[in-house]
């Protein structure tokens, strides 16, 4: 069941807390958050997150189709690549 | 580099009776192992044309050059299939193949080595170059971005990197 809309998306404090600093102090900087459980919000497109995964923080650059996702998604907790030799990469 | 084998699939066993193979495919698309046909054993010995016949529990079944009866196909299993890595195809400006970055030196923007990539992941957002630090097992993620990789340089085999700070540990 979704959470309900009057709600309003679930942040962690500390996360928008150092969102915020991150963005007034302008350093090229990932922060590095616990909160896998936070939703993505449109002020943090740009920013770089350091997500932890339970053993380390993996870089997450926020982007705008990202937005209402948790970081959690993008930090996965478990080892599997798979194959892919034709497999391309895109700086953005 | 352009004649580097980057192998693309192995040989699982037969399928039927009728000389058809099983095939086990590392491409992203499955299906695309057959436009890089001919595939070519480890020591280049043998030429492999290949048709997809269909799909199995583990993998494809193909119908290959040289392999006729169950037999032959039988005697193929293990065998890994390769293909020149100058048959793939020209990416735009600023996309590479994961192949290529694997392996080329990384320099931070004052020239000083940071490392080299050791692999490239995707977890949903930004590609990550995942860097092995010298005179040391452990690794760093970085994004595969302009900001953070200014530079890819494949001829030369190196990147220039301008690291946000907290990805190198000396950073923090």
């Amino acid at each position: 069941m979704p959470r309900s809309v009057w709600k309003g998306p679930f942040v962690d404090a500390y996360v928008l807390k150092k969102a915020e600093a991150a963005r007034e102090s302008g350093r090229n900087e990932v922060i590095k958050i616990w909160s896998r459980r936070s939703t993505i919000l449109p002020q943090f497109v740009g920013l770089t997150f350091g997500v932890y995964n339970g053993q380390k923080h993996i870089p997450v650059l926020v982007s705008e189709d990202m937005i209402g996702q948790k970081f959690g998604e993008y930090s996965p907790t478990r080892t599997y690549y798979g194959h892919g030799v034709d497999k391309k990469a895109k700086r953005k | 580099m352009s004649d580097d084998l980057l192998c693309v699939g192995t040989i699982a066993g037969a399928f039927g009776v009728r000389g058809e193979v099983r095939l086990k495919s590392f491409t992203s698309d499955p299906y695309a192992i057959a436009d890089l046909a001919p595939l070519v054993s480890e020591d280049r010995g043998q030429e492999f044309d290949v048709v997809i016949t269909g799909q199995t529990k583990n993998g494809l079944t193909a119908r290959m050059s040289g392999i006729v009866s169950k037999e032959e196909a039988d005697a193929k299993k293990g065998t890994q299939l390769f293909v020149p890595r100058s048959r793939l195809p020209d990416l735009p400006d600023d996309e590479y193949y994961y192949s290529d970055l694997e392996g080329l030196e990384v320099f931070d923007t004052g020239g000083a080595p940071l490392g080299h990539v050791k692999s490239v992941h995707n977890h949903g957002a930004s590609d990550l170059l995942e860097i092995k630090l010298p005179n040391s097992n452990a690794t760093v993620l970085l994004p595969f971005t302009n900001a953070a990789v200014p530079t890819v340089d494949l001829k030369l085999g190196r990147i220039v990197a301008d690291p946000p700070l907290g990805i190198f540990p000396e950073q923090e």
